[in-house]
């Protein structure tokens, strides 16, 4: 298990509107190929996910999380 | 406009199209006796028994209509319904598609409609207000500046801000956001530091300053030397507070979490139930959408957002939900003096010289001198005036044992100074005649600090320093009080005369003087054993104990330091005193609007199932009140972002110029 490439980010959602979103989104970037975990905060419209940065990117991250409907942008800090 | 034109059509068009659709159904049905009605296909929809809606028999044009804009509304609430089971998730969605699918194959089309109609529009409402209780955080993460300019080479370059390098020199100009935290190497300027303080009124900044990224210059030319980048900032220290806040769950918020991971299922379930015991299948669809759970699982976090959102923007972070239900029942509060209630930059006021064979600059050279090691705050205004005067201290600084609650002990060219209050003497067998206990005593009447200064087992004489007091302290005593603070409390290592002299000044309740540190956190639990939930606001180290005991523990002027902002119960950024009862005064205002939002969501249930049952709360009537409530209870929420009177804030256009700048040039 090699942890070298493991990239943590978080991306500011918009749109959360009830806690179910949580799952929603938790699942849908949690199936992603090179995701190793997904958290999402419901109150401050947080996603957290550490990942592999060399199997996947922080695009495609935001892409998934647009499938499940909602925007999001990663945050510069 | 582009943003508004995406705004439309992306979460109102579905309700919008809806909306026509339904309209255009009515229109169909009714006008002209119903002549454009056309008859499309025989009856396909199952017999709903007594509560059927539908008129005819066949299926007509209206009819079609009407279903059709069930199916435009609906179609993303069952493919978000489909999406959350395949996580395992029994929500709302589904709840509202079992129902609408339910009313379509009796034959309702005009509750299933309705229903899926009221839910989408409802749902839009709530994306955008719920957006708006985060708005005090997303005006925060705008705040964080985009672009610095810095000197590389020789020259001026201007690169994004996350690209600046430690230990860098940035140039601020007139105008401009401050890029890093960092420190001013040269040139003079005032920086608006509403971003991170709250504070309205520019701080002027020299060399040696501090400054933080995302405030605003407002004039003068600083360079700056970067020490804090990205996500090494105050400001990202503040929003990644304020966001682990919003997170936290208050200890209702648990419940109510609990509480909905069975109430949807069990709703779904009961309506089953209800549906095979009646044999009604409109009630058991009407009980699905009206036990929807959305006013109650959303009624604290929207508060809590809201609450905590607003207090940052005020320069007050709270460490969370909990913390809010705890400021909310504070009963008494303890300030320390120094620093709190007074300036903290004591002066010295008084020589009195007690051996005729000396001087009285010779007094203050021989404090001076033993004060030289210390890190004591009564130290620096001896020194300070001794350096003036020019009798200041020479090469190193003898050892210095401070001796806590009683003063010092130094060693100054082998020769032993003491330098305290009476019990110091006593402590070290100095002999008094009395006259240095008197002189003490008569300025601590005065409300000043007095230090016995002895060489060598010889009292040579006594020097005071007084400490002004803030500006503000009367003021914030009383604006705590009117929050419901019943007792405000003063702890301090003074002596009683000093203490009362500054809590007769600033209207304190109770005074607790010539306390050690740990006799601080008695009395800190002293209170509590009187019942009261207390709040403790220090700043040094000496308070720890205290701060860690007190329900809530307070720092004062917190932006300059990354440790308090971690760690305080509740950080005030500024200096400002007065922000203390306005923090309480939100808490308080925060944790009703939870209360009342409870309230909302509960009565809004019982009384549409009392209507259900007593007849005459259709699907559609519920689904109208329940996103009713949702709304209801959002807007409530709103309410806290809206500024108290009283408040320190200053006017929003202040810091939005940034926005408008944009809007210019785009």
């Amino acid at each position: 298990m090699s942890t070298s490439t493991t990239t943590r980010t978080v991306l500011r959602a918009e749109g959360f509107s009830c806690p179910s979103c949580v799952a929603k989104i938790e699942k849908q970037v949690g199936h992603l190929k090179g995701v190793e975990n997904v958290k999402v905060h419901f109150a401050s419209a947080r996603i957290e996910i550490n990942y592999d940065a060399e199997r996947i990117s922080a695009d495609d991250l935001v892409a998934a999380v647009a499938k499940a409907g909602y925007k999001a942008v990663p945050s510069t800090f | 406009m582009n943003r508004l034109q995406k705004w439309v059509y992306g979460n109102w068009s579905v309700p919008i199209v809806s909306g026509m659709l339904i309209i255009l159904s009515f229109a169909i049905q009714w006008l002209a006796g119903g002549v454009a009605d056309l008859t499309v296909s025989p009856q396909w929809w199952l017999e709903a028994g007594a509560h059927a809606t539908h008129a005819g028999a066949v299926f007509t044009l209206g009819d079609g209509f009407m279903l059709a804009a069930a199916v435009v509304a609906g179609y993303g609430i069952v493919a978000k319904a489909v999406r959350a089971l395949i996580a395992n998730v029994i929500g709302i969605d589904l709840l509202v598609s079992v129902a609408a699918i339910g009313a379509v194959i009796i034959g309702n089309f005009w509750e299933a409609a309705a229903v899926t109609f009221l839910f989408a529009i409802g749902h839009a409402l709530e994306a955008a207000t719920l957006n708006k209780t985060r708005s005090a955080l997303a005006e925060l993460v705008a705040v964080a500046p985009d672009s610095a300019i810095v000197v590389r080479n020789g020259e001026q370059q201007e690169i994004p801000a996350g690209q600046v390098r430690m230990g860098e020199i940035v140039l601020v100009k007139n105008g401009a956001k401050v890029p890093v935290d960092g420190q001013v190497v040269s040139g003079t300027g005032a920086i608006d530091e509403a971003s991170i303080t709250g504070e309205a009124i520019p701080v002027e900044k020299i060399k040696g300053s501090q400054v933080f990224a995302g405030t605003v210059s407002r004039g003068g030319f600083l360079q700056v030397l970067a020490t804090g980048i990205g996500a090494d900032t105050t400001l990202a220290r503040i929003v990644h507070r304020v966001e682990e806040a919003q997170d936290a769950k208050a200890k209702t918020q648990a419940f109510i979490d609990r509480f909905s991971r069975w109430y949807t299922p069990a709703v779904m379930v009961l309506a089953l139930v209800a549906g095979l015991i009646s044999g009604d299948v409109v009630l058991a669809l009407t009980l699905l959408v009206i036990g929807c759970p959305g006013a109650l699982v959303i009624s604290i976090p929207v508060a809590i957002v809201a609450g905590i959102g607003r207090a940052a923007r005020n320069g007050i972070l709270i460490k969370g939900g909990e913390f809010l239900e705890t400021s909310a029942r504070i009963s008494a509060v303890a300030v320390d003096k120094t620093g709190t209630l007074t300036e903290g930059r004591p002066q010295l006021t008084d020589i009195v010289l007690l051996d005729s064979a000396l001087d009285r600059t010779e007094v203050l050279r021989w404090a001076a001198a033993a004060e030289a090691g210390s890190e004591h705050p009564l130290a620096r205004p001896i020194l300070e005036t001794a350096q003036a005067d020019g009798v200041g201290p020479h090469g190193i600084p003898g050892t210095v044992t401070p001796v806590p609650g009683k003063g010092i002990v130094s060693d100054v060219d082998g020769r032993q100074v003491l330098i305290g209050n009476p019990p110091l003497l006593e402590q070290y067998n100095v002999p008094d005649d009395g006259s240095a206990a008197q002189a003490a005593k008569a300025l601590a009447a005065d409300g000043k600090t007095p230090m016995i200064v002895a060489v060598d087992d010889k009292v040579i004489g006594v020097v005071a320093v007084a400490d002004q007091i803030r500006q503000d302290a009367p003021e914030m005593v009383a604006r705590l009080h009117q929050a419901g603070v019943e007792k405000v409390v003063m702890l301090t290592g003074d002596t009683r005369l000093v203490a009362e002299a500054i809590g007769t000044a600033t209207g304190i309740d109770e005074i607790h003087a010539s306390l050690l540190p740990e006799d601080k956190l008695d009395a800190v639990v002293q209170l509590q054993q009187e019942g009261h939930i207390i709040a403790m606001v220090g700043d040094g180290v000496n308070d720890a104990p205290a701060l860690a005991t007190a329900n809530i523990g307070v720092a004062m002027g917190a932006a300059g330091s990354a440790v308090a902002v971690e760690t305080a119960d509740i950080a005030l950024m500024g200096d400002n005193l007065l922000k203390l009862p306005e923090a309480i005064g939100l808490a308080k205002r925060t944790v009703s609007v939870m209360r009342q939002n409870i309230a909302i969501a509960l009565i809004t249930v019982v009384l549409l199932l009392a209507g259900i049952f007593a007849g005459g709360v259709t699907m559609s009537i519920g689904m109208l009140v329940h996103e009713a409530s949702v709304l209801v209870v959002i807007a409530n929420a709103m309410r806290l972002l809206r500024n108290a009177q009283g408040s320190t804030e200053m006017p929003k256009r202040e810091r939005t110029t940034e926005k408008g700048a944009k809007q210019v040039t785009a």
